[in-house]
């Protein structure tokens, strides 16, 4: 198989691996912040189990957790595995990074000095409009090199589709590599990768640069 | 407003036996204060007195422990049982405060920073704009509208916040320790627009560090020490004749 015939391949892949991580990035920014605020109330059971459920998604292996929620419902249920893979890898991949988010969304809620919210107080702010006005618009640009992290490990975890043989171009590269006994597929993987993460890099900065008006 | 209207009072503030501890520390007892309208009343005394926390709970930014604080001659804390959030709210109204750290929102400009609570209340953009550029002229701050607080200096900075605070047309004014973050040019500036403030018969509350300014401006001066109020009086009484040894002992510590 030529070089431009694998490259040919592995990019039909490409519009899954990107259906990946625009879905997942798509449902764990928001969930991320709904997380965020359970762990922060005031209820201390919801903090506590909010807490652990955090630990357990940052602790155990992504790979571990999109087998469980692919095949678990068959192990546990016996429900017959759904034929499309996307949905288990986007739900699995959403409430993973959701956990990561809402951990870079709680430091930077937590960095905001307390001066703003009494400020947003006694200037009548109801608290819906102290958060949404005053505090999420800072909350956002202090964790944009967190979130820029995040990110760029999105783009390569997206690989981890393999595991459950989702057709991504990860997962075709490999295929390729086992019949042609050949490295070069994860060379080109690793070549999409590294372009991938270039555009990422270049919108994040973007972003980051469009908040620049104020420190 | 709550019907539960107090005896006739023509103060704006009314503290009556104010309490206040944080765990064992007790930082206000038995603060009583009577502020009418016109008045400008200066808070002075050591750091950890009390003068900030009595403030910060007139301003409900603290919940004070027992005691009666009146708006206008309402109930906004009776007994140390609060009014209604609602009612809290509206008393909010009533009062604007300026921080020593100036707390302005960093991701608006000036402009926005004055404007954007009197229109969330529901008052006519155009009027608020009209009315913010006149406090810009008035705080010498004409040009700096589209300025973020970060381009600012301090003095700059708190002359805004004063000018946010006044675009909601509040009853009374509260200051803490307004110029404690500023050096000694920029602290006369904002004294300075304070001062036209109390000519203009602003009412106002000020915590501050700065005697001849207090001595200066107010017509009603209180010290402070362990969260007592030791002696209060006029200006001219308070510094030029202390009664009490503590206040004597501060002024002249102060004047060292």
């Amino acid at each position: 198989m030529s070089l431009m015939t694998m490259i040919l391949k592995m990019s039909e892949g490409l519009g899954k691996t990107c259906a990946i991580f625009f879905l997942t990035l798509l449902f764990s920014l928001p969930l991320g912040m709904i997380v965020a605020l359970l762990r922060m109330s005031r209820n201390k059971i919801v903090s506590a189990v909010t807490r652990f459920v955090i630990t357990v998604l940052r602790g155990t292996p992504l790979m571990l957790q999109l087998l469980a929620v692919t095949y678990g419902p068959y192990y546990l249920f016996r429900v017959n595995v759904s034929r499309n893979k996307l949905i288990p890898v986007v739900i699995a991949f959403a409430i993973n990074y959701a956990a990561y988010f809402a951990e870079i969304y709680r430091g930077g809620i937590e960095s905001i000095p307390v001066g703003q919210y009494e400020a947003a107080t006694v200037l009548g702010y109801s608290r819906l409009q102290t958060f949404m006005r005053i505090i999420l618009p800072q909350v956002v640009k202090r964790i944009m090199p967190s979130v820029t992290n995040e990110v760029v490990t999105l783009v390569k975890d997206t690989s981890i589709a393999f595991t459950v043989s989702y057709q991504e171009m990860f997962t075709i590269g490999k295929q390729i590599a086992n019949s042609q006994t050949s490295f070069l597929p994860f060379i080109v993987a690793g070549v999409f990768y590294y372009l991938f993460n270039l555009i990422v890099d270049r919108v994040m900065g973007r972003i980051e640069k469009s908040l620049d008006y104020y420190k | 407003m709550p019907e539960n209207k107090a005896k006739e009072s023509s103060a704006i503030l009314e503290i009556r036996g104010l309490s206040k501890s944080f765990g064992e520390n007790h930082v206000l007892k038995d603060i009583s204060l009577s502020v009418k309208p016109g008045n400008v009343v200066s808070i002075i005394g050591p750091s950890g007195s009390g003068k900030s926390t009595l403030l910060r709970c007139a301003s409900f930014l603290e919940t004070a422990g027992g005691g009666d604080i009146l708006y206008d001659g309402m109930y906004a804390v009776k007994e140390g049982v609060y009014a209604s959030r609602n009612d809290l709210n509206r008393f909010r109204t009533l009062f604007g405060m300026v921080f020593q750290n100036f707390n302005l929102f960093p991701h608006y400009s000036v402009m926005k920073n004055i404007c954007e609570p009197p229109v969330l209340h529901g008052r006519d953009r155009e009027e608020v704009r009209e009315k913010a550029e006149e406090l810009l002229k008035k705080m010498g701050l004409e040009g700096k509208e589209n300025a973020y607080p970060c381009q600012l200096s301090g003095g700059q900075q708190q002359r805004v916040a004063i000018a946010r605070a006044l675009a909601l047309d509040p009853e009374i004014l509260y200051f803490d320790e307004p110029t404690s973050a500023l050096d000694p040019e920029l602290t006369g500036e904002v004294l300075k627009v304070i001062r036209q403030l109390a000519d203009d018969h602003m009412t106002m509350v000020v915590v501050t560090h700065e005697m001849p300014f207090a001595r200066a401006v107010s017509n009603h001066v209180v010290f402070m020490d362990r969260g007592f109020i030791v002696e209060e009086g006029h200006p001219e009484e308070v510094f030029g004749n202390p009664q009490k040894d503590r206040t004597k002992q501060f002024l002249t510590n102060y004047k060292q």
